[in-house]
């Protein structure tokens, strides 16, 4: 019986695999479709056309270190290391109905929306909120802070490169409570592989807690035959109130 | 405890302490995997609601005293994508729920397995029990 036990602790492990390498989430619902398959569409001027219900983000949401390129290191200044010792799970501001900030997702999904002047990414989950990426601008010279920061887009060959400063400082990168300070910088590249997939790099540049940037490696995936559905998270938010211990806490993340 | 069973247990265990299931926090800082419950009752109400669904069930313990139970599913978004409806659970319902309980001692858990007079079976997250 054990060894019946130790072989499907093993194929969970396969499935959680499979589902992070489709994008997190993917193990979370039932009978969805494949992925479709062919090239990367196009807009009819050329631009890659990224528009469509994905599931999947930018890095590992449990923890950002555990979801990075090959041979990237997250490497924390002593203040950050001493603060994410000292993070208690019922702060996270995502347990509190705030925004999980980039690269953070959630394991619900999200729709792009391309327009000539902005890109739109839509939030099932993440609070239901939405970001707005301006498309060939610049950014103010003193942006308030605020928690999705202020975005601007261009495209390189086929990659969407989305660079935003502005950030305040109060969203968790993951769980565990990576933080960071109103110095970050985010540069995020969209790649649509094909059809049905698209990778995700988020570089995280924050000199205010980290000693060097670093780059996540994330992946989304087309959810087919499935439109954005509501959750508003403060509807009902009983569990904060029940949420004990550390944010690595045991049994953690 | 049967093989079948004891595997599937192996697995939902490890499936539920996975914070993707819990979007929004940690289950494990939440609920204690080692305080499960078994128990059976008449529902009462049904919060379909974010960010998780909630149903409330009156169980009587041996000394006759009803204690009203505070039952938590997954997200409404989650539940509709795998074939639950808003009332795949309603008042007045007799079912048995297999959870785990809030790490306070409160009569709160996770519905991790619901199971109706009927034989058929709701899970956390699923309109079925997988390997059931």
């Amino acid at each position: 019986m054990r060894k019946l036990i130790l072989l499907s602790a093993a194929a969970v492990l396969l499935l959680a695999g499979t589902a992070l390498a489709q994008g997190r989430g993917a193990g979370l619902y039932r009978n969805v479709p494949p992925a479709p398959t062919g090239p990367a569409p196009k807009l009819a001027d050329g631009t890659p056309d990224l528009s469509g219900v994905w599931l999947g983000s930018g890095g590992n949401d449990s923890d950002i270190s555990k979801g990075l390129k090959p041979g990237e290191q997250v490497v924390m200044l002593p203040w950050a290391e001493q603060l994410v010792k000292k993070r208690q799970s019922k702060e996270d501001p995502e347990a509190n109905c705030l925004p999980a900030g980039i690269p953070r997702g959630s394991p619900y999904p999200w729709r792009i929306v391309q327009t000539p002047t902005h890109y739109f990414i839509l939030f099932e989950g993440n609070i239901h909120s939405y970001r707005q990426i301006f498309m060939n601008a610049k950014h103010p010279e003193d942006p308030d802070p605020t928690w999705y920061g202020h975005s601007i887009g261009h495209w390189e060959g086929d990659t969407l490169v989305v660079d935003t400063v502005g950030f305040n400082d109060k969203f968790w990168f993951d769980y565990v409570g990576h933080p960071h300070t109103e110095k970050l910088h985010t540069i995020e590249r969209y790649r649509r592989l094909d059809a049905g997939n698209m990778t995700i790099e988020v570089t995280i540049d924050d000199p205010g807690a980290y000693s060097k940037p670093f780059t996540t490696a994330g992946r989304a995936r087309i959810m087919p035959n499935t439109e954005l559905l509501e959750y508003i998270c403060q509807e009902n938010n009983q569990d904060l109130q029940k949420l004990e211990g550390p944010a690595r806490g045991p049994g953690g993340r | 405890m049967n093989l079948k069973r004891g595997a599937v247990l192996a697995a939902a265990a490890m499936m539920l302490s996975a914070p993707a299931i819990f979007a929004h926090h940690s289950g494990a800082a939440e609920f204690d995997s080692n305080k499960k419950f078994d128990i059976t009752g008449v529902v009462t109400k049904v919060e379909w609601t974010n960010p998780h669904a909630h149903f409330y069930l009156d169980v009587k313990d041996s000394s006759g005293k009803v204690v009203n139970w505070n039952l938590e599913l997954a997200s409404p978004n989650v539940l509709i994508r795998n074939g639950w409806h808003r009332n795949s659970v309603k008042e007045g319902d007799t079912v048995s729920v297999k959870g785990s309980q809030a790490k306070d001692n409160s009569s709160v858990g996770t519905a991790e397995v619901i199971t109706f007079p009927d034989g058929h079976k709701l899970n956390f997250l699923y309109a079925d029990e997988p390997g059931k």
